[in-house]
């Protein structure tokens, strides 16, 4: 299993506008083109997760992930902020690029944590914030997952 | 969506999420919540439970009795239907069954409570 079976360019968006947590959060979820009301149910729940401790993992990063029934298959998303946001990181710095992972409770794969485990491997790389950084097309973004081999 | 479908649904993703933490605490094969967000899974749920309850006394006492008699029979009180199977006994739902979550539904061999996915 390699992260690039789960990202297309559509769910990659590389100029987020919010500049406050809940605004990223709902700009992540818009990435996964669900009903209003999906959304609306997902963002609690992403919210629910964040209330128990930040997903932000430092170096710039988050993981903002949970378990929904209103996706019938794993989803996920990236995002870089404009700007970089307080998002309450373990490091207390402000933080730039988002994964968003989010599964249905049962899946016949299984695949949410390996693909959580493998995003939280490919963020622990040294030079993966900085490369994050200068991407400018989702394309790349692709080709980074590519040549990192996760 | 009908507000004690919506209400069904954030109950059965809250309890998914305490039991990958009760999971976590117990295996440490699960252990990405502690390892990576440093989150401690034994307060986490505790947490969780706190919500749950609160969420749960908020069902009008009819989806209530309902909730509690499939919970005694079986993991989750919602089950998704995904292109007309319900995926809490994988029988066919009814076609003259209303694909929509506007009225509380439920299974007529499981009888958990049906959520059409989008």
């Amino acid at each position: 299993m390699q992260l690039t079976e789960f990202f297309t360019e559509d769910v990659i968006k590389l100029d987020l506008q919010g500049d406050h947590k809940d605004d990223i959060l709902k700009e992540l979820i818009s990435l996964l083109k669900l009903s209003e009301k999906s959304e609306g149910i997902l963002f609690k729940m992403l919210k629910r997760r964040e209330n128990l401790g930040s997903t932000g993992i430092g170096r710039g990063i988050a993981i903002p992930h949970c378990r929904s029934l209103v996706v019938n298959h794993l989803r996920v998303a990236f995002g870089r902020a404009k700007d970089p946001i307080d998002f309450k990181a373990i490091d207390d710095k402000p933080v730039s690029f988002f994964f968003l992972i989010v599964a249905p409770p049962l899946e016949v794969s299984n695949q949410y944590l390996p693909v959580l485990g493998k995003i939280a491997q490919l963020c622990r790389e040294p030079d993966v914030p900085e490369k994050l950084a200068k991407i400018e097309t989702p394309a790349q973004f692709l080709e980074l997952l590519d040549q990192k081999q996760v | 969506m009908h507000p004690q479908l919506e209400i069904l649904l954030e109950l059965q993703d809250l309890k998914t999420q305490q039991r990958e933490l009760v999971e976590a605490a117990e295996d440490s094969s699960h252990e990405i919540e502690r390892k990576v967000f440093r989150v401690r899974p034994e307060d986490a749920a505790a947490q969780l439970q706190a919500k749950i309850e609160e969420m749960e006394a908020t069902l009008a006492p009819d989806i209530a009795n309902r909730y509690r008699v499939i919970l005694d029979r079986r993991a989750r009180a919602v089950a998704p239907v995904l292109s007309g199977i319900c995926y809490g006994c994988f029988m066919t739902v009814p076609t003259a069954l209303p694909q929509s979550n506007e009225e509380i539904r439920w299974c007529e061999h499981c009888g958990s409570f049906l959520y059409f996915v989008d």
